[in-house]
């Protein structure tokens, strides 16, 4: 076991923003590429600051679009270094040849994504829908909830990309506009800390690099079996990724105080008969009215998502299984379905539930706040379905004109 | 004049220093341009290269299959929109990491001129320590021969076929290498392959350029198969491609455009349209305005390099 280092961290007022620039620093990345990006500009501005002051020691690449990049990460990367960068929306959508490229090459690459839509009306506003456009790149997705764990997702972030048995890139999402601006207290720990909770990747075998005269080659067209191999093997990965998270986020409390529960973080669960699913920055207006709730005799739990990518369905039905109802609160829609996309997702383990009804709900995006009367409506409606009655599978919280008649 | 020749050939020779690291019998057309430059790059510049491909004509030998290789050599095979930023990456990374490194961008016309344009004008602006080179073929070849920035005035391709309300390609060519002289790089510079001892020493001023940033080279590589001439023609074509002025050959020394190679009496461009199917539907009067394109861009540069006189590097930039 690893014993606690003694000196002190230091509570910061911080965003999120300025969190995730703080990880980079923090993991001592050999290659940074920088491109702004409402909401994500701040991270960049901040490493490039760092740089400039001789804080940082990378080579910082101040790239002319987020295509290149992701494209320089990546290479740097299959080369042998530690890269970071950050993007959002229309800069992850104008990336994502090179995001399935990096993931195909198992390149361990750590990108911070703050959510934010990418419809047709270029909304400025917060929404997961550009990473559930990037969902089956083949990326692990990691989504925060607050400024400290935007912090702390960064640094376990590379342990799980770099881990020698997962070689996944990361990507660590949080909600733009929400978590990007807002600052708040987070514990900032010592450069000694996460030199040592980054260590161990150094006790593993070094995975295959990319070097001048290395007889060696990446890229290669991928035929029948070739291709097949690699692909189960990048799946295989993935499954893997699961556990290894568990562990990381176990190693990452014994060193630094904090632990999240691993893959999913269950609030209120254990005597739960509904269930609110939700993720990222809404998380923490849920737990409020669910405290509330409680209060009123309502027996509410939260489970949250701390993984999307892989699917962590095993942990979801291990805590969902037998409760009576689950709402699941999509921040993004899965055009096709009804329902949103973690619902549906969530939809195909239902047989595993042990008879839990489930209803959708779609809220937060468009610039609407998943506010704490959003949350008790929904908190309500799925007692409601708890109870037997009649309720709609898919409620627009903050679009009642959706649930008139022709709605769905 | 037998004497000449075997020395002129004995000169080119003095360069190949370096074993060729490709298979003697590889996937591409007989006759192919781009075949020959691909062997005599890493025998001229050594073996310890790393080069980077994209999806073309280079892709089936640069990239291998599976576990399998035509080459010994190092290389990356990545995407056309981000090549340059590719190897941006991997020269940034082995700069940061202390590893001695020369990355070749090996990319055809279609990515350099146009889809991946833009990162390679970026990665030049940033004086990225790599060599860029680009072998111009004129059109999109490895899909079956589609118009590119390149093609030139009514050239005949797939997207630009010749018929009763087309010439062709109706559009003019850009000069992708004084664009990219303008970006004020240590070295930009064109070469073909009918005068491979001047190719030979613009690879190794490249390859010394990148110690102190961006190295271009545009390297005029005819296709046989999409160009529709006879195999065995691929050096006279670009013989006749320098002595027309249709593909002058020059270098930019810190932005000081110099010819190579000075043509006296330059030959009418139908003595090089003569070899090539593409060319064959033109009137004398599409040769005019081909001709008239070929002295504009000629024009362009005789103005760009006639000036006297040093382009003076600030003096931080010095080495």
């Amino acid at each position: 076991m690893i014993t606690k280092v003694q000196k002190k961290s230091q509570i910061k007022v911080i965003t999120g923003n300025a969190a995730a620039a703080i990880a980079a620093k923090l993991a001592r990345p050999d290659v940074v590429a920088a491109y702004p990006i409402t909401p994500q500009t701040e991270v960049i501005e901040q490493i490039s600051q760092f740089h400039a002051n001789g804080e940082m020691d990378c080579e910082l690449i101040t790239v002319e679009g987020e295509n290149s990049a992701m494209n320089a990460v990546m290479a740097a990367s299959l080369a042998g270094g530690r890269v970071f960068t950050a993007t959002s929306s229309w800069g992850l959508v104008f990336m994502y040849d090179a995001i399935l490229a990096a993931a195909g090459a198992r390149a361990p690459i750590v990108m911070v994504n703050v959510n934010r839509e990418t419809p047709g009306i270029i909304a400025v506003s917060s929404g997961q829908q550009d990473m559930i456009s990037t969902r089956d790149a083949g990326w692990i997705f990691l989504i925060a909830e607050d400024c400290q764990e935007v912090l702390d997702l960064v640094l376990q972030a590379y342990r799980l990309a770099e881990d020698y048995d997962i070689q996944v890139p990361v990507m660590v999402h949080y909600d733009g506009f929400y978590l990007s601006y807002l600052s708040e207290g987070v514990d900032v720990p010592i450069q000694e800390d996460v030199d040592r909770f980054l260590s161990v990747l150094k006790t593993q075998p070094e995975r295959t690099k990319l070097v001048p005269g290395g007889r060696l080659g990446c890229g290669s067209h991928g035929i029948l079996g070739g291709y097949l191999e690699l692909r189960h093997k990048h799946v295989s990965a993935m499954e893997r990724a699961k556990a290894k998270f568990q562990q990381i986020d176990k190693e990452y409390e014994e060193i630094f105080g904090r632990s999240y529960g691993g893959l999913v973080e269950e609030y209120r669960m254990d005597d739960a008969d509904v269930v609110l699913v939700g993720s990222g920055s809404m998380c923490g207006t849920i737990k409020s009215v669910i405290d509330e709730k409680r209060e009123e005799g309502v027996k509410a739990g939260l489970l949250k998502m701390r993984m999307y990518r892989p699917f962590p369905s095993e942990a979801m039905i291990k805590a969902l299984k037998g409760k009576k109802a689950i709402g699941v609160v999509d921040r993004s829609l899965c055009f096709g379905f009804k329902g949103g996309p973690i619902y549906t997702e969530l939809k195909a383990f239902e047989t595993k539930l042990g008879g839990s009804k489930m209803i959708s709900f779609i809220d937060g995006i468009a610039n609407t706040d998943i506010t704490k009367i959003n949350v008790a409506t929904m908190i309500d409606t799925t007692c409601d379905l708890a109870a037997g009655k009649n309720v709609r599978e898919v409620t627009w919280v903050s679009y009642p004109e959706a649930q008139e008649e022709g709605g769905l | 004049m037998t004497e000449k020749k075997k020395d002129n050939l004995t000169k080119v020779m003095d360069y190949l220093k370096h074993e060729d690291p490709f298979s003697k019998g590889v996937a591409f057309c007989p006759g192919c341009g781009l075949e020959l430059l691909l062997r005599f790059i890493p025998q001229v510049m050594g073996n310890d290269i790393v080069i980077t491909g994209t999806p073309s004509c280079s892709a089936p030998v640069l990239l291998g299959q599976n576990n399998q290789s035509w080459h010994t050599l190092s290389y990356f095979g990545t995407l056309m929109t981000g090549a340059a930023a590719n190897a941006t990456g991997l020269a940034r990374y082995y700069r940061k990491a202390g590893i001695k490194n020369t990355v070749v961008c090996f990319n055809g016309d279609g990515t350099a001129a146009d889809i991946g344009f833009g990162n390679l004008s970026g990665a030049a602006e940033r004086n990225e320590p790599f060599i860029y080179i680009c072998y111009d073929n004129e059109g999109y070849m490895n899909t079956g021969i589609q118009k590119s920035g390149t093609t030139p005035f009514g050239a005949t391709t797939t997207t630009t076929p010749f018929g009763s309300a087309s010439k062709g390609k109706n559009l003019r060519r850009m000069n992708l290498a004084l664009k990219m002289a303008m970006h004020k790089i240590p070295y930009a510079a064109t070469a073909t392959l009918s005068d491979l001892d001047d190719l030979a020493k613009k690879l190794l001023k490249a390859k010394e350029a990148k110690k102190r940033g961006f190295a271009f080279l545009h390297v005029f590589a005819p296709c046989t198969t999409g160009w529709g001439f006879a195999p065995e023609n691929t050096i006279e074509v670009c013989r006749r491609a320098v002595k027309t002025n249709y593909f002058p050959l020059w270098e930019a020394e810190n932005g000081k455009i110099r010819m190579t190679k000075t043509v006296k009496k330059p030959k009418p461009v139908s003595t090089y349209t003569e070899l090539i199917k593409k060319f064959a539907h033109l009137s004398q009067e599409d040769l005019q305005i081909l001709q008239d394109d070929v002295d504009y861009e000629y024009c362009m540069l005789g103005g760009l390099s006639l000036l006297e006189g040093e382009c003076r590097l600030p003096a931080s930039l010095e080495d």
